[in-house]
């Protein structure tokens, strides 16, 4: 991919180039569709493209646009959806054989949203087997690899969300995260990664895993881009009775406020130095983002946390027990249409008691309220989002991250806003990662943190080399 | 009375009326044994008025009748 390549534009560049009438939705569409139809059987970002659909899409963009009716920066931008993201008319299958077939009579309201801002949908993007079953190799889909090195893990469950940003695939992606699994795709594959509030971008039409523990969030290369998606997503929904009625603000003004000076950073360090001990090169990268969040006038102290074990403990009873209600039936009546990996992850749950819930549940509220007085003298946490670069495709074990717990599931249990941006890659050219979380309802300042720090790095100069 | 996490999950495992696969319970027994390490972990040793995080919320406009 070159610069002068359309799908090398971040979305705020190529919407400013559709606004201004110099980049054509038809031609960008179409260029993303050639790179889609080139690159995809290496990389398997997705599992359904919308070839004609987006055509015509963006052909209704381009005569809305040249008639004056120009929508805002999504309009005409090339996106892809998570295929548990549910799309009127067009199957949405939840990478598994169960749902083969299956096609929604209606869209999820972000998807709804995203078409209302003007989004051109590409297609439908690789998932792990109901957002939880890992990189398998027995479901009717492939898993999808990371363009950074084909041979390695892009991680999930938004894996083909990951990719497909990372490869230029699409301009910008949904995913959903109950566990890290935006944070984590965008960590390895280098891209800006944001699981907003829990409430405050709806989940209805998404399929869940867990109840109080999922997310829906975008997956872009620019931390400005993912301001841009948030800000068409959030908001109130009547459809979700987790959505949050707070006013929406204008996240793209405030992720593009100059200078940091004023912001106090506080760095969750017994997590990657006591708890689950990050790579010398993780954290050698993260000591880097300090120094230059120091140089942008942001005010740097240390955080003491609960245990990352307690935190992951807590979220891994609550999301088995939710996920074992949502797919008890199935798991009873049709176990062998389930990947190996999706079945034993979600049949642990019927092991989860009753009380083992609600204990867990008190736990939560405990550890909620330490995290908020954690940060009452800073403005946001800053660590790792993971402890290590990307391994090997197929290398990750059943248990990794009990294993090797990366840095995210917390703040799926605080319900904290939590960004994911590159911060610099290791010696084997590998993307690693630096996570910024918010108080709750504050992505604003997790995005302006984000952008500052992104604008003062050379890491968006690089780009995955595919043939 | 089980009393080794193999004979505790079997048990779990009738009593929950689970019909595994062949082979299953090799690969969910480490799990079972890792999630109840993780109830250790969480505890059970709470003040009683201890609430959990989620409360339920009645619905707006369900108190009034028609």
């Amino acid at each position: 991919m070159t610069a002068a390549d359309p799908c090398c534009l971040s979305v705020a560049e190529a919407a400013a180039l559709i606004a201004a009438k110099r980049l054509s939705p038809v031609e960008l569409t179409r260029a993303y569709l050639d790179r889609i139809e080139r690159l995809n059987d290496t990389l398997h970002a997705y599992v359904r493209v919308l070839h004609d659909e987006a055509l015509s899409a963006a052909r209704g963009a381009e005569g809305e646009i040249i008639a004056g009716r120009y929508r805002g920066p999504l309009h005409g931008i090339p996106i892809g959806l998570k295929d548990i993201y549910d799309t009127a008319g067009v199957p949405t299958e939840g990478g598994s054989k169960l749902c083969l077939g299956r096609i929604p009579a209606s869209d999820a309201t972000t998807t709804a949203l995203l078409k209302k801002a003007g989004a051109i949908l590409l297609g439908k993007l690789t998932t792990w087997e109901f957002a939880i079953g890992g990189t398998a190799f027995d479901t009717p889909f492939p898993p999808a690899r990371n363009p950074w090195n084909v041979e390695r893990d892009p991680a999930g469950s938004s894996s083909g969300s990951g990719a497909a940003v990372a490869a230029g695939l699409c301009a910008a992606a949904m995913g959903s995260d109950t566990g890290g699994s935006i944070r984590w795709p965008a960590a390895w594959c280098g891209l800006a990664g944001l699981k907003p509030t829990y409430g405050r971008v709806s989940r209805a039409g998404i399929m869940p895993l867990s109840f109080s523990l999922d997310h829906a969030g975008p997956l872009t290369w620019t931390v400005e881009d993912a301001a841009i998606l948030l800000q068409a997503i959030a908001g109130h929904d009547p459809r979700d009775p987790a959505s949050s009625d707070r006013a929406v603000p204008d996240y793209r003004a405030t992720a593009a406020l100059p200078e940091l000076k004023g912001i106090r950073l506080g760095i969750a360090r017994s997590m990657f130095e006591r708890d689950c001990v990050a790579s010398d090169e993780t954290r050698a990268a993260f000591d880097g983002s300090i120094e230059v969040l120091r140089g942008l006038g942001a005010g740097i102290t240390e955080v003491e946390l609960p245990p990352l074990a307690v935190y992951g403990a807590a979220a891994y009873l609550i999301a088995r027990g939710e996920g074992f209600a949502i797919h008890e039936k199935t798991l009873r009546e049709r176990p062998r249409d389930y990947g190996a990996l999706a079945r034993d992850r979600l049949m642990i749950g019927a092991y989860v008691r009753a009380s083992d819930m609600m204990q867990a549940m008190r736990r939560r509220r405990m550890l909620a309220e330490a995290t908020a007085s954690a940060m009452i003298e800073v403005d946001a946490i800053l660590l790792p989002t993971v402890p290590d670069a990307a391994p090997l495709l197929g290398e990750l074990g059943p248990y990794f991250s009990n294993e090797r717990p990366p840095y995210m599931r917390p703040f799926n249990l605080t319900g904290q806003p939590a960004l994911s941006v590159c911060n610099g890659f290791d010696r084997a050219g590998l993307p690693l990662s630096l996570q910024i979380v918010g108080r709750c309802f504050d992505e604003a300042m997790v995005l302006r943190i984000g952008h500052g720090y992104e604008r003062a790095t050379p890491w968006r100069e690089r780009r995955p080399q595919l043939q | 009375m089980a009393d080794s996490v193999e004979a505790q999950f079997a048990a779990e495992t009738e009593l929950l009326a689970l019909r595994l696969l062949p082979g299953q319970a090799s690969s969910l027994v480490a799990a079972y044994a890792a999630l109840r390490a993780m109830v250790a972990l969480v505890g059970a040793d709470y003040p009683m008025e201890a609430e959990p995080a989620h409360v339920f919320l009645p619905i707006a406009g369900a108190e009034r009748r028609p």
